[in-house]
C-alpha cells in the first residue's frame, strides 16, 4: 500500500470509531434496543469469541473459497465467451435476446434450480457465484467488443487481416479494460452468490453464521458476520486490483 | 490491351447510397483518372463532394456502385498490401510498442518475428525515431505518432500510398516538417501517393497534379498540374513564389466554396 493512502487512515479509522461511539453511546443510554440493533461491544465480544475457537476462520474460509472459485469459473468463462461472440454475428444476434431475457431476471431466481441440481454442499454455492459473474462477464465483455474502433478493424482488413487475426491482435486487447473493470464487479456478484447459497440451505459459510444468528435473534453474531464478509469482499478487491496492474496495458 | 499499367487507374468510378429508394443519394459519379508512376495527385473538392467515400473506395474498403480500381492492372479488391494508407487519425494500437505497430503489416502476412523486427528498427532509425523502439505510443507527441503510422505505412513497401488529411490534425510546424519528409521519401523511394486534402496550400506544396471534384454529386472538374521543382517547394518560401500565388488563386476560383 502507498503512503498517500495511508495518509487516510487516520481519518477512516476516526470515521469508524465515531459511529461506533455514538451507536454504543445511545444502546448504552437504552434509546436503541441492545436486542433489536446489537452493540459495538457485543460485537467486539462475539467476533473476539468466534476467532477463539476458529469457527469465524472455518465460515469465512468456505465462503470465500465458494465466491473465488465462482468469481473465476464465471468470470473467465463468460469473458472468454463474451469475446469469443464477436467472432461470429450470426450467432451473437441469435443468442443476444436470450441474454438480455436472463440478465433482466434478478439471477438469485435461479439459485434454488441450482440447488437442487448442485445440492446442498459447497458445489451449489460455486454453482451460483460462478452462474452470477458468467452472465455480468458475458455481457460486458461482449459490449466491449463492440466498442472496438471501427476504422482499427478497417485499417486490419486492409492490411490483409482475416477476422482471427483482427480478433486476437485488436478486439480482444481492445476489450481488456472492459474485462477488467467487470472483474471489479464481479467480486461483488460472486460473493452474493455464496452467500445467498448459504441462506438456502448450508450448514457453513459466513451467509449460515449472518442466516443462523437472525433467526437466533442473536443481531451481534449477524454483525460479526457481515464484518467478515467485508474482510473476505476487501481481501477479494485487492487482488483484483493485483489482476488488473498486471495485465492492463 | 495495353502492356503498361499505371500504378493505380480507376474507370466510371460512381457511388450511389440507397440506389433506387426514396433518399438516394449521388456521392460523386464518373470519376476516371490515373496515378503515374512516381507521381503525388492530390484530390481536393468542396466539403461534402464525397471526398472520403472516394478515398475508400480507392483504398479498397468499400466497393464502388459503378467502375472500377486497378492497381499495378490487378482489382484494387484483390491486392491486398499493395496499397497503404494513412488517414488523420494514426490508428496505432496503444497495447503494442513503437516496434509492433510498425511491423503489424508484416505479422498479418505471417513475416517472422526477427524478420520484422529488423525492418521495423530500420525503419525506426531512418525516420527518426531511434531510441523509441519500445515506447507505447501514448507516450510519443501527435508528430511522433504520425510518422509512426507513416511507417508502418512504408513497412509492408506498397506501390500505391493514399493519403487521407494525414496531417491535418498536427500544429503548424510538425505538419511542415512532416509533409516534406513524406515527399521526400515517396521520390527516393518511387512509390505513388493520392493525397486527399481540403487545405489548397498543401495540396500545391505536395502534389504534382491537383484535381479539383465539383460539389456534390462529385465529378472531376478539372486536373491542374503544378510545375514547380522540388527544392522549390519549401513550405514557407513557397508562400512567397508568385506561380505558388497564381495556383492558388486558380484552384480557389474552380473550387467555387
Amino acid at each position: 500500500m502507498s503512503w498517500s493512502r495511508l495518509r487516510y487512515l487516520p481519518g477512516q479509522i476516526g470515521l469508524a470509531m465515531v459511529v461506533f461511539a455514538i451507536w454504543e453511546g445511545l444502546v448504552q443510554a437504552e434509546v436503541l434496543s441492545a436486542h433489536l440493533y446489537g452493540y459495538p461491544s457485543g460485537i467486539a465480544a462475539k467476533v473476539y469469541g468466534l476467532l477463539s475457537t476458529g469457527e469465524l476462520f472455518r465460515h469465512a474460509g468456505v465462503t470465500a473459497f465458494a465466491a473465488i472459485l465462482g468469481f473465476l469459473l464465471g468470470s473467465a468463462i463468460g469473458s472468454f465467451a463474451g469475446l469469443c461472440l464477436w467472432l461470429n454475428e450470426t450467432v451473437a444476434r441469435i443468442v443476444r435476446p436470450f441474454i438480455v431475457a436472463i440478465n433482466g431476471v434478478p439471477k438469485i431466481a435461479f439459485a434454488p434450480l441450482i440447488i437442487v441440481w448442485f445440492g446442498i454442499g459447497i458445489e451449489s454455492k460455486i454453482a451460483i457465484a460462478a452462474a452470477l459473474t458468467f452472465i455480468v462477464s458475458l455481457i460486458a465483455t461482449y459490449n466491449g467488443t463492440l466498442e472496438t474502433d471501427r476504422d482499427l478493424l478497417r485499417l486490419m482488413r486492409s492490411l490483409g487481416a482475416t477476422r482471427l487475426q483482427s480478433w486476437r491482435k485488436v478486439v480482444v486487447p481492445a476489450a481488456l479494460p472492459w474485462v477488467l473493470s467487470t472483474l471489479r464487479l464481479n467480486v461483488g456478484f460472486a460473493l452474493i452468490g455464496a452467500v445467498v447459497g448459504e441462506y438456502i440451505s448450508s450448514q457453513e459459510g459466513l451467509g449460515y453464521l449472518v442466516y443462523y444468528s437472525g433467526v437466533l435473534y442473536d443481531l451481534n453474531g449477524v454483525w460479526a458476520g457481515i464484518l467478515a464478509l467485508m474482510v473476505v469482499a476487501l481481501l477479494m478487491d485487492r487482488g483484483v486490483t493485483e489482476i488488473d496492474r498486471r495485465l492492463r496495458w | 490491351m495495353v502492356n503498361k499499367h499505371y500504378p493505380l487507374e480507376t474507370r466510371g468510378l460512381s457511388v450511389t447510397f440507397n440506389a433506387g429508394g426514396e433518399n438516394e443519394v449521388v456521392a460523386f459519379s464518373d470519376i476516371t483518372f490515373t496515378l503515374k508512376a512516381d507521381e503525388i495527385l492530390a484530390i481536393v473538392g468542396p466539403s461534402g463532394c464525397g471526398k472520403s467515400t472516394l478515398f475508400n473506395v480507392i483504398a479498397g474498403l468499400q466497393p464502388a456502385t459503378v467502375g472500377e480500381v486497378f492497381v499495378n492492372g490487378t482489382r484494387v479488391l484483390d491486392a491486398k498490401g499493395q496499397v497503404g494508407y494513412m488517414l488523420q487519425k494514426d490508428m496505432l494500437l496503444p497495447w503494442r510498442s513503437v516496434r509492433e505497430n510498425v511491423g503489424l503489416g508484416l505479422e498479418i502476412k505471417g513475416v517472422p518475428k526477427e524478420e520484422r523486427n529488423a525492418v521495423a528498427d530500420r525503419l525506426i532509425a531512418a525516420y527518426g525515431l531511434k531510441g523509441f523502439e519500445n515506447s507505447k505510443p501514448g507516450t510519443l507527441s501527435g508528430g511522433m505518432r504520425q510518422r509512426v503510422a507513416f511507417m508502418r505505412t512504408l513497412a509492408l513497401d506498397p506501390d500505391v500510398i493514399l493519403l487521407d488529411e494525414p496531417f491535418s490534425a498536427l500544429d503548424f510546424q510538425t505538419r511542415i516538417l512532416l509533409q516534406g519528409e513524406v515527399m521526400d521519401i515517396i521520390g527516393k523511394q518511387r512509390k505513388s501517393a493520392i493525397l486527399v486534402t481540403h487545405d489548397i496550400g498543401e495540396a500545391i506544396t505536395m502534389a504534382d497534379r491537383v484535381m479539383i471534384l465539383s460539389r456534390r454529386p462529385g465529378r472531376v472538374k478539372q486536373i491542374v498540374s503544378i510545375d514547380l521543382d522540388r527544392d522549390e517547394r519549401d513550405p514557407v518560401k513557397l508562400r512567397s513564389n508568385t506561380r505558388y500565388q497564381e495556383y492558388f488563386q486558380l484552384l480557389w476560383s474552380e473550387l467555387d466554396i
